[in-house]
């Protein structure tokens, strides 16, 4: 009989916030995350498009204010050991990033129907891509210059510049003891001989501003380094099953 | 017509999908990889598009896949002439999609006969509100099992 043969090995850490808030500086001391919330003034100059930044701590079913519309939620993940899809990833639960966005004339950011309102009407929660109602939200709104809200460049620009802000939280969850994990979740490509070989296909949007997905970015989840769906022509890509539980596909629809 | 709020799927769905977790877990299932195939413009484009993964597939010699797609309406054109490749290669295939009542498929083909609707709202419409009309790790399982009957059957 054919043996299974395993080809890399992926280890997920897990570390739980159950506090997260505003300080002076970034940290991790868990279970509680501090985030230090620049001045985005100062960050503004290389994305041109972006009028303003405003970010807000959302604790836990508090959700009973407005939102611009949402273009993506995504969780604080990074790589601590190899790229991704092998070695080791450390990631938080118990928050993530929710980006919302608006033009400075009011027109939400959005390609087929919007989400603004209140956002416990609009958000759906414990669902597998959105927070559960334990969790705090980082919500991370982007006020673009008027009529940029269909500009590709500007939608790529927000996304950016929101990867940027996580990057300094990512910074310091690499540098977590890795023993002091939550969970921990080893997963492996390998190949099973006797089941049946089975791949799955997922068609993503590849059409233009809102309508896009970046594939292998070098951060879990994240934007730097992932190449556009359009970009690529919409070809297909594959990934491996690793790759793509380790974050290979950001979406940015 | 595209993705809306409630099926598009954000980057944290992506991170822990149902559907990869379904199959992967499964130990009749030789998982081979995830494809991600874009949703072009033009016509022209869309068959070429979906015809390079129906061909990647073969090459593959994969048993049976499973398509799921993130928006409808325009995107459907784009599912419908996947599923149908696929399928022409005598591949057993089965899908999820939004359908509801409001995204009927604008076109079908034989091909077609086992999709799971991921609709979970009232109305079957596009709620606009994120996340309501997500796959589930319920319909991921469906999927798997029409696709375990198919192969079987060996349509």
């Amino acid at each position: 009989m054919e043996q299974e043969k395993q080809y890399r090995r992926l280890v997920i850490k897990t570390f739980h916030i159950d506090q997260v808030v505003s300080d002076n500086k970034t940290i991790i001391e868990l279970p509680k995350l501090s985030i230090f919330i620049p001045d985005f003034d100062k960050k503004l100059s290389k994305h041109d498009l972006i009028k303003d930044v405003q970010v807000d701590i959302i604790e836990p079913m508090k959700h009973d204010r407005w939102t611009n519309s949402i273009m993506d939620i995504m969780p604080i993940s990074t790589k601590v050991l190899g790229s991704l899809g092998e070695g080791t990833t450390h990631t938080l639960t118990g928050v993530c990033v929710m980006l919302t966005g608006v033009d400075e004339a009011g027109n939400q950011v959005a390609e087929f129907g919007s989400s603004e309102g209140m956002l416990k009407d609009k958000l759906v929660l414990n669902k597998a891509g959105t927070p559960s109602d334990q969790d705090y939200i980082i919500s991370f709104n982007v006020t673009l210059k008027e009529k940029q809200g269909t500009n590709r460049t500007a939608i790529l620009q927000a996304h950016r510049c929101c990867d940027e802000f996580i990057q300094e939280i990512r910074n310091h969850l690499k540098k977590m003891d890795s023993r002091s994990y939550t969970e921990k979740h080893e997963f492996y490509d390998r190949s099973k001989p006797n089941g049946k070989k089975v791949a799955i296909v997922k068609q993503v949007a590849g059409q233009g501003a809102m309508y896009d997905n970046q594939l292998l970015p070098q951060e879990p989840s994240g934007m730097e380094g992932g190449r556009s769906i359009i970009d690529l022509a919409n070809v297909p890509i594959i990934l491996s099953p690793n790759e793509y539980r380790d974050g290979a596909l950001r979406a940015m629809t | 017509m595209g993705v809306g709020p409630s099926t598009k799927e954000t980057t944290l769905h992506h991170f822990r999908d149902p559907l990869l977790e379904v199959v992967a877990a499964d130990d009749d299932i030789d998982l081979t990889g995830i494809i991600i195939v874009g949703t072009p413009q033009s016509n022209d484009e869309k068959y070429f598009v979906g015809k390079r993964a129906a061909a990647w597939l073969e090459a593959m010699r994969v048993d049976g896949a499973i398509v799921s797609v993130d928006g409808w309406g325009n995107s459907h054109v784009d599912y419908a002439n996947t599923m149908a490749e696929i399928g022409k290669r005598g591949i057993p295939v089965t899908g999820l999609s939004f359908i509801g009542t409001q995204a009927n498929f604008v076109v079908k083909n034989q091909y077609m006969d086992a999709i799971v609707d991921i609709n979970k709202s009232e109305a079957g419409i596009e709620t606009e509100n994120v996340g309501e009309n997500n796959m589930s790790s319920l319909d991921a399982r469906k999927a798997l099992a029409f696709l375990k009957l198919k192969m079987r059957e060996g349509k």
